[in-house]
């Protein structure tokens, strides 16, 4: 079964083919470049260099969220576009659960962080051991602080940080959690390669939806501790 | 802060072209002030001062954000008047923007106060007659 995963849920985009599990081939770019103007070139280009026409794919994934507005709306086009062509399935794919499988192979907690902004991150829970990701908290939108409250109930594990906001995180806690650590560079931002084995186990468990039915999982945003609005009427 | 008194369209267009001058990628001017002050014709300036076409500017109240290609930075114009919520702020695509490598000029900055980052410069109008402003720039100092 040939897959190909995509993702353009924050700055960095990129896209991986796979075959039964087995990483084809994957482009990256983190560049600041506009996505809708990147990544079906990116894709197609990834496609010819591995030899697998389009007519080859069994089914796409894309991440769904969270992430940025216009990078969901960006690769959820893109998936939908192809999928309806082809009348392919669409397996969806969590940003935060795609994150963690960057660290597949390190025994502890995985937590994923992108920033959303305004002091809050999207953030998930994992335990990785011998490969596997068992999960530990659902996605979900919080404060930096809440977030340390979760980590600060494993003292004892090793905890690794990963994502657009994990330097953000592991700066801004006022007293460090113990045992915890920021992903390298390379393997900070979201890789479709590292999401392979993910989507090929989903598209195996059968859980894959119609191009009509893929939609974009935003998360909710807490009402953040501070007031959006200037305490101050509108035309006044 | 700076203040200076504006008596006319022109004089506030000049000086937003002077702010212009002064921009950098990723800066974000947050208006403050109400209906007829002038925060239309001070972004006409702003796109001006960064070589672009000024009449290309127009109100973004129901695009919600406008985007100015064409000059030494892109100038992305939001209308925030209509948003409520952290919600809101997110799908009207905000936080992309700020990412994207231009300028970012916010109309009904009050609206989101709380989400605008601590380095924004601010630009108070404040109306002294039929076409005289008094117009505060905070956060980046004119030359």
């Amino acid at each position: 079964m040939k897959l190909l995963i995509l993702d353009s849920s924050s700055k960095a985009a990129s896209a991986a083919v796979c075959e039964d599990g087995h990483l084809l081939g994957e482009s990256y770019t983190n560049a600041g470049k506009t996505h809708s103007a990147t990544l079906l070139p990116m894709a197609e280009a990834l496609l010819h260099n591995c030899s697998v026409p389009l007519g080859e794919l069994d089914a796409l994934a894309v991440t769904v969220g969270p992430g940025s507005f216009t990078g969901l709306r960006i690769g959820m086009a893109a998936i939908k576009g192809m999928a309806l062509a082809r009348d392919l399935p669409c397996i969806p794919l969590s940003t935060l659960e795609g994150l963690a499988c960057n660290l597949l192979g390190f025994d502890g907690l995985i937590c994923p962080v992108l920033d959303a902004r305004v002091s809050q991150v999207y953030t998930a829970l994992f335990r990785c051991q011998n490969g596997t990701l068992t999960r530990l908290a659902e996605d979900c939108a919080i404060s930096i602080q809440e977030l340390k409250q979760l980590l600060d109930t494993y003292p004892d594990e090793r905890k690794i940080l990963v994502g657009d906001g994990a330097n953000l995180c592991y700066n801004s806690f006022n007293s460090r959690p113990e045992n915890l650590s920021v992903a390298p560079e390379h393997l900070l931002y979201q890789h479709a390669g590292a999401m392979a084995s993910l989507a090929w186990q989903k598209a195996r468990a059968g859980e894959n939806v119609s191009a009509d039915e893929i939609v974009p999982a935003y998360l909710r945003l807490p009402q953040a501790e501070r007031e959006l609005k200037l305490k101050m009427q509108k035309g006044e | 802060m700076q203040r200076f008194i504006t008596s006319s369209a022109a004089e506030t267009e000049q000086l937003a072209s002077r702010l212009a001058q002064t921009l950098q990628a990723g800066d974000i001017i947050a208006f403050v002030g109400g209906m007829g002050m002038g925060k239309t014709c001070f972004t006409h300036g702003l796109a001006a001062g960064l070589g672009i076409d000024p009449g290309e500017v127009s109100s973004p109240t129901f695009a919600l954000v406008n985007e100015y290609r064409g000059g030494r930075l892109p100038l992305f114009h939001f209308d925030m008047y209509r948003v409520e919520s952290f919600d809101g702020l997110y799908s009207t695509g905000f936080f992309d923007y700020l990412d994207m490598g231009g300028v970012v000029a916010v109309e009904w900055s009050e609206n989101i106060h709380g989400a605008l980052p601590q380095e924004v410069i601010r630009v108070t109008f404040e109306r002294l007659g039929d076409t005289q402003r008094r117009i505060a720039i905070e956060g980046r100092v004119l030359p």
